[in-house]
């Protein structure tokens, strides 16, 4: 008897979905009438993009419009155009190399074994080096391929690394000085921060693209993809320093009065004590503008640079294969979609890491 | 002049919040080895006063002299009061992500450079004398709040300080914890440490203060032995104050 009872206290799953889903006849009806949309919609994709689609690399597309569905033969034809944009033909085994060191130097310093300065500037160092030595060579009998060829998933890779590896340690020094006691750096640094987050990042781009070199003396010009990333980083760190900022205010004050009292200095206070509950509560919103700002990477195409996205439009601009742009687009956006799943379950990852 | 038996020397000190004279000409002078409690109604500047003493508060005038330092705004001889002056405070102020070793162990590295195994071994004898060496490894927030602030006051110790402050320590603690930590603190003063306490415990103040101090809007009121203070309040703020706090 008791048995019997407790076996129907255990929920099975038509159980939950039967409460969950059909409670009543309204809930009933609004499921049902959700399941035929979302029915309807993967049933088509799959359509398009499995049961009739053409994937022989050597169809033309005469073929895929025989066939009705996607026509994938444009990725195994293009595919080359859309990962390594203008880069030349004979040299883009390099590019995919350097690909590989941005995303292992990445994935080494994910690892909280190399959390020390020295440990992070010894990848980075490595990491840097070796990826420019592979992009642009000049070296080692690599021949030279200047930043103005450099396209596709490398530059993309290569502008949001760079963005990042300089606008973070912007945005902590923002964030700080911005926390000043004195009030001339705390509102000055607020003017920067203001100022920077009110322009559109366009606008900064094509500044720092265009502008900048008939302001500058030509020593300090420099390389105009390098300008760029000064540009997207200088937009980064103004919003992390918020975000930052934001995090710093949500750790008690008794926490740097113990670490005064127990007389540790400014800046052993700043790392050791407050910057790391910092990143604690603001990290749903750093990992946020990381994503943020890998995918805002494709604007620099307006100053006339091919990363991915540009490198995808151009795959696709030929007369023989324009009318396949949605078949480039769902390639591009599952290359996206690899990068900013991984960042996000990172950030999950961390998150759980530091809840203690 | 500094006498070498003096750890603390307060002189005709003035504070002001804005308008708000936080503390009025206090003078305070407290020898090595000697414990005193200073009590008084809430806002009476009693918290305010012993912060002074490791400059978490600013004073505006008047002198503050720890172990022959005159306190200045010269950083450095801010650290090196700091250095020989724990405090202990009211709501512990453990640091949340660290474990409770790694919080003892700290500032022991980082400001008196010892190496790691050193201090390690320095915080697991503190962490025994507070009677909680089994809870090393937990997090800060895995321990009550009694546990919390017995932690707290090993990693205090951790600096071997020569002097050290509380800061109301059982006034967020659960009645049940209390005893606890004033344990810990009694043992403490029978060792000799020299100890300033905020505290309304009147029962630890008769039992271990050489001296106790009553404040009241920002000024000592009166001071003198626990018994005396405690039999003979002369002041009749005292003895109001007194007759409140002890009526329960």
């Amino acid at each position: 008897m008791t048995t019997l009872i407790s076996a129907q206290y255990k929920p099975t799953v038509w159980m939950k979905v039967q409460k969950n889903y059909f409670k009543n006849w309204r809930s009933a009806l609004l499921s049902m009438m959700c399941f035929a949309v979302l029915g309807g919609i993967v049933w088509s994709i799959v359509d398009w993009g499995i049961l009739n689609a053409t994937f022989s690399s050597t169809a033309r597309h005469t073929e895929c419009y025989a066939n009705g569905g996607a026509c994938w033969s444009i990725i195994a034809n293009r595919w080359r155009v859309i990962l390594f944009g203008l880069y030349p033909y004979d040299e883009q085994w390099r590019s995919i190399t350097a690909c590989f060191i941005v995303v292992a130097t990445i994935a080494f310093s994910c690892f909280p074994v190399f959390w020390t300065v020295r440990r992070l500037s010894l990848i980075w160092l490595v990491g840097a080096a070796s990826f420019f030595v592979i992009m642009k060579g000049g070296v080692f009998g690599l021949s030279l391929v200047s930043e103005e060829q450099w396209g596709g998933l490398a530059l993309t890779l290569f502008i949001f690394v760079g963005t990042v590896l300089i606008g973070m340690p912007l945005a902590i020094m923002l964030a700080l000085l911005r926390n000043s006691k004195l009030p001339v750096i705390s509102k000055v640094t607020g003017v920067i921060i203001d100022t920077v987050r009110s322009l559109p990042l366009i606008s900064i781009l094509f500044t720092f693209a265009l502008v900048l070199p008939f302001m500058l003396p030509d020593m300090l010009v420099g390389e105009k993809l390098y300008r760029v990333i000064a540009a997207s980083a200088l937009f980064f760190a103004a919003y992390q320093a918020e975000i930052i900022r934001g995090g710093m205010q949500g750790v008690p004050k008794g926490q740097e009065e113990a670490a005064q009292a127990l007389g540790l200095g400014y800046y052993q206070r700043i790392t050791r004590i407050i910057l790391p509950q910092a990143f604690k509560n603001a990290l749903p919103a750093m990992i946020n503008q990381f994503v943020t700002t890998f995918m805002e990477t494709s604007l620099v195409t307006i100053v006339g640079f091919f990363e991915l996205l540009a490198s995808a439009n151009a795959a696709y601009g030929t007369g023989e294969w324009n009318f396949a742009f949605v078949e480039v687009y769902f390639f591009v956006a599952a290359i996206y979609f690899a990068f900013v799943f991984a960042l996000s379950r990172y950030g999950a990852f961390l998150e759980r890491r530091m809840a203690n | 002049m500094y006498a070498s038996t003096n750890a603390v020397e307060i002189r005709n000190l003035q504070k002001f919040y804005g308008q708000y004279h936080a503390l009025r000409n206090i003078n305070l002078s407290v020898k090595k080895g000697e414990k005193v409690v200073v009590c008084g109604p809430s806002g009476s500047g009693k918290s305010t006063m012993i912060r002074c003493i490791n400059r978490l508060e600013e004073h505006n005038d008047g002198s503050i002299n720890v172990l022959g330092t005159e306190l200045s705004d010269d950083i450095s001889n801010i650290d090196e009061i700091r250095r020989e002056v724990g405090m202990v405070f009211q709501h512990f102020n453990l640091f949340p992500h660290m474990t409770v070793l790694e919080n003892c162990t700290l500032a022991p590295m980082l400001v008196r450079k010892m190496p790691l195994a050193e201090a390690e071994a320095l915080a697991m004898k503190f962490l025994e004398k507070v009677r909680i060496p089994h809870q090393a490894d937990k997090f800060p927030g895995q321990l009550s709040g009694g546990q919390q602030q017995r932690v707290a006051i090993a990693r205090a110790l951790c600096m071997q300080p020569e002097v050290l402050l509380f800061d109301e320590p059982t006034s967020a603690l659960d009645p049940e914890m209390i005893a606890e930590v004033l344990d810990v603190m009694t043992s403490l003063a029978s060792e000799g440490m020299t100890m300033i306490c905020v505290t309304h415990e009147m029962g630890f103040a008769r039992k271990v203060a050489d001296r106790v101090i009553f404040m009241d809007a920002g000024e000592v009121v009166e001071e003198g032995d626990p018994e005396s203070f405690f039999t003979n309040p002369q002041n009749e703020r005292t003895a109001a104050f007194l007759s409140q706090i002890l009526s329960d």
